[in-house]
């Protein structure tokens, strides 16, 4: 990367590299070769139907052949050529880098391994809609199955799989909702980059991501996962073959958030324009750097925990077996100390997205930018000590509920913070109700919504009552989708004109606004009461008493499809054929405004001097 | 909620003169966007009590032990104590949207508030006090629950629960019999001893209000007592495979005299 910082214009004609390698690689020859490995390593290792040991046997070979996947797809596209020629000593030339970094090469560039890190937000971008699409489709017949009492529509095995798929196609969705796109695109020219840290890393952290795709994908063709995204031991060890396509898919995801995380905090270290102190930076930064931060300690242990299933599955090992002296309680603490921490991965920069939006809407400064600060760092902070409040009912060791029940209370304080900060920069001001403004209002009232039912989940007498019911799955809902997916949904509204060069049509998103907050609203409210008069969660019949709050529940849900639709269709259409934007159409003072569209190859002809930090908004400032 | 907006009034102040603290809430509160945020906070609020002293009752089956009643309280209790504290954000989120701006460019602009320390400090503590509140309730909580288990251990009923892929069993040792159903005596103290056979069930008497982890060869204690007549519908909490949903069985807290009858009509004995 230090080539690609010297060649100092962005506009010179591109000399040809030549008849390099690097030329002829994109996803097809990615996915061909990839394809050749999994079925090698498949054949290699596929057991004879008369085995003994069959089942472990065939668990390796489909394992390997996911693993293989993704090591092949990776090296069919090229993303192991420059690491390669350093070793063999013909390290890439400056033209074959600028190359690598798409110059002049059009949309080809999306579909190839491309260090340009406003390429790689864009193929995020693309990616966790089409994730978010995917996994909102199984919600819709996860609640369409539930509409009616009794489970007519979708067979028991479906519907455990639909359940377990749809969490973590979200999950993984929801992680990288906003540091993906927004962290990788917008984050950089906020700083004054010319680009990330480690541009072929980034471009790795996308390629590997996505090759976890289709491997999740095949669960479906392999009988699905009967364990809920929570895939608990031993329900897991004991589970079909499917169960080897959601540990593939975690092993390769864990390298991809490692990648990324590691990639984003270097990059907000080390490469801050000149004069960006730390109590100049903006905040969407701060906030997304912690969440990428976070995940890095975090994800190795969810990591640990499906190599250790996978070993279970294939060698009898017996980590989560208690008849050989393991537990499944082993396996609850690895994943709750990933799991816990994962939801602030996910809700930090949702919220962080809302405080770069707020003051630029209702021109004032952000308030207290160190609360914001202290909130974030608090949260950051506590998460990785209440992981086992996940476990007061498992029996692990009750005593410590009591200490559990004190970190998980405590990260209330906090939370109060990031409240704080928003309300105290819409106080005395008059709000543009422009989309992304509209979606701050939605995270204050869901966000409270999901604080204060957090509240009641983390007291242990009353979670012995809600532990593992509806009120749950409504409780964790309204705090991501509600707050962290309607936060980067208002970050989209925001920095569309920046990453497409269009507005996104006002209209639509008004109209998707409004479904989708209001079915939200429906769709959970049922949820609540269903989970407060004891329906447990993940089941695909209920009881005829739970008739009612289920009817609302399917058709609250039914809305918010609709305005996802809508929603989708804005994207689509404006991208192509919306209004061209202004440079900057908000009136914002981050640096990404101060960029034309399309943003140059190395985003900035001179490099920018910061010398102040960029809310200097309102009167007397 | 006016030690909040109190605070406000020293960066609202642009008199050279300071102002006693008297005069300055006075001042404050002559503000109209002050007196708004106060009537929809105040309207915030009363819709958070009322969710919290009607309707969450209504919701919830009814109690039959002390645990569930227990819980209820402290649902309702925690409803009212996050009731002012929803009530000011929603309050001022309120205030904000009905002073909102509309067209197509930027709105004025609005003071240049950078921070202000005493509201920072003044949430900081209230929300640590509300948090602590909370802590305290819970832990007491917790410690009677505890004690209640140590000092009725001896006259409680044991049963063992078993669950396996997808039943429930119910093994009353000291009166020598099985059953798929959950039979329980009024105002006896009892005491479950949970295992699975298989994979991690969680076993949820929903109108007791505990639950409790079943996990292959390992016994998980939980203890309750009883206290009203009437049907508990018996469920299983965590998924454990394909027929999750189904794993639910019925079973009835009847008087003493009844549950000796269910008893030797069953072939045990009276313990």
């Amino acid at each position: 990367m230090t080539t690609l910082q010297s060649t100092s214009s962005h506009s010179r004609p591109i000399p040809n590299p030549a008849k390099s390698l690097i030329t002829k690689l994109h996803m097809g020859t990615g996915a061909v070769v990839g394809i050749i490995f999994a079925v090698g390593a498949y054949y290699a290792l596929r057991p004879a139907a008369d085995d003994p040991n069959f089942y472990n046997q065939q668990n390796k070979a489909l394992l390997a052949a996911m693993l293989s996947w993704s090591v092949g797809f990776l090296i069919g596209i090229g993303a192991f050529i420059g690491p390669f020629r350093w070793l063999i000593g013909k390290d890439l030339t400056a033209e074959e880098q600028l190359y690598l970094a798409g110059d002049g090469q059009g949309i080809k560039r999306y579909f190839k391994y491309c260090t340009d890190h406003k390429v790689v937000g864009i193929q995020y971008l693309v990616g966790v809609m089409a994730m978010l699409a995917v996994g909102g489709s199984m919600a819709m017949m996860i609640r369409t199955s539930l509409a009616v009492p009794g489970g007519h529509f979708i067979a028991a095995t479906i519907y455990n799989s639909l359940v377990g798929l749809h969490g973590i196609t979200m999950i993984v969705a929801m992680i990288i909702v906003a540091t993906g796109p927004f962290g990788n695109y917008i984050m950089p020219i906020m700083i004054g980059a010319r680009d990330m840290a480690f541009p072929r890393l980034n471009a790795l952290s996308w390629w590997v991501l996505f090759t976890a795709i289709p491997v999740l994908c095949s669960a479906w063709f392999l009988g699905g996962i009967p364990t809920g995204w929570t895939a608990y031991a031993p329900l897991s060890v004991q589970a079909g073959p499917g169960m080897n396509a959601f540990i593939a898919t975690i092993l390769i995801f864990a390298v991809s958030t490692a990648v990324a995380g590691m990639n984003i905090t270097a990059t907000v270290v080390a490469m801050r324009a000149k004069g960006m102190k730390w109590n100049r930076v903006p905040i969407f930064v701060i906030g997304a750097t912690m969440s990428v931060a976070l995940a890095i300690p975090a994800f190795p242990t969810f990591m640990l925990a499906m190599v250790q299933t996978a070993t279970d599955r294939v060698f009898n090992t017996g980590f989560y077996d208690a008849n050989v002296g393991g537990s499944g309680w082993l396996y609850a603490h690895l994943f709750w100390i990933m799991g816990h921490p994962e939801v602030y991965v996910i809700l930090l920069p949702g919220i962080a997205i809302l405080m770069e939006i707020t003051p630029v809407f209702v021109r004032k400064p952000l308030f207290s930018y160190n609360a914001a600060v202290l909130g974030f760092a608090g949260i950051a902070g506590l998460s990785v000590l209440v992981w086992a409040h996940h476990m007061y009912i498992s029996g692990w060791t009750p005593t410590l509920n009591g200490p559990f029940m004190v970190t998980t209370e405590m990260i209330s304080v906090p939370t109060g913070l990031l409240f704080l900060v928003l309300l105290g920069t819409v106080w005395r001001g008059k709000p543009w109700m422009k989309l992304p403004m509209l979606g701050m209002f939605a995270v204050i009232w869901n966000f409270l919504i999901g604080g204060i039912t957090g509240i009641y989940l983390s007291d242990v007498p009353a979670d012995n009552y809600l532990h593992g019911s509806m009120y749950v799955t409504a409780h964790f809902h309204y705090t991501l989708m509600g707050a962290a997916l309607t936060g980067a949904v208002a970050g989209l509204a925001y920095w569309f004109p920046k990453m497409t060069g269009r507005m996104l049509n006002e209209r639509a998103g008004y109209i998707s606004f409004w479904f989708v907050q209001i079915g939200f609203q429906i769709l959970f409210l049922g949820m609540f009461i269903a989970g407060a008069e004891g329906q447990p969660r993940r089941v695909v019949s209920f009881a005829a008493m739970y008739k009612y709050q289920n009817m609302i529940s399917t058709g609250g849900a039914y809305m918010v499809g609709i305005g996802f639709i809508v929603l989708l269709w804005a994207v689509i259409h404006s991208w192509r054929k919306g209004d061209i934007a202004p440079m900057n159409p908000w009136g914002a003072k981050t640096l990404e405004w101060t960029v034309p569209y399309p943003v140059p190859l190395e985003n900035f002809d001179e490099a920018p001097v910061i010398t102040s930090d960029p809310y200097g908004y309102g009167k007397g400032n | 909620m006016s030690e909040h907006n109190s605070e406000h009034s020293s960066e609202h102040n642009e008199l050279d003169l300071k102002p006693t603290p008297g005069q300055r809430a006075t001042n404050l509160f002559k503000r109209k966007d002050v007196q708004r945020t106060a009537v929809f906070g105040i309207f915030w609020t009363a819709v958070f009590v009322v969710l919290g002293l009607y309707i969450y009752p209504k919701w919830m089956p009814e109690a039959m032990s002390t645990d569930m009643k227990a819980m209820e309280k402290i649902m309702v209790g925690f409803t009212l104590i996050s009731a002012p504290i929803a009530g000011l954000v929603m309050g001022i989120a309120t205030q904000a949207i009905t002073n909102r701006h509309k067209g197509n460019t930027p709105p004025p602009d609005g003071p240049a508030i950078r921070t202000n320390g005493p509201v920072v400090v003044v949430w900081s503590v209230v929300s640590g006090i509300f948090c602590l509140i909370a802590v305290v309730w819970g832990i007491m909580e917790v410690n009677t629950m505890a004690n209640a288990a140590t000092s009725e251990a001896g006259t409680a009923l044991h049963v063992q629960v078993t669950g396996s892929q997808w039943v429930w069993s119910f093994k009353y040792a000291d009166q020598g019999i099985e059953s798929d159903k959950l039979m329980l005596p009024l105002d006896r103290p009892v005491v479950f001893d949970v295992t699975s056979v298989d994979v991690n069930h969680s076993f949820w008497p929903v109108q007791l209000g505990v639950k409790v982890d079943a996990n292959r060869l390992q016994t998980t204690v939980i203890h309750t007592v009883p206290n009203k007549l009437g049907r508990i519908d018996v469920k299983c909490a965590e998924l454990c495979g394909l027929y999750h949903a189904y794993m639910e069985t019925t079973g009835e807290v009847m008087t003493t005299t009844d549950f000796n009858n269910w008893v030797t009509t069953n072939g045990g004995h009276v313990a």
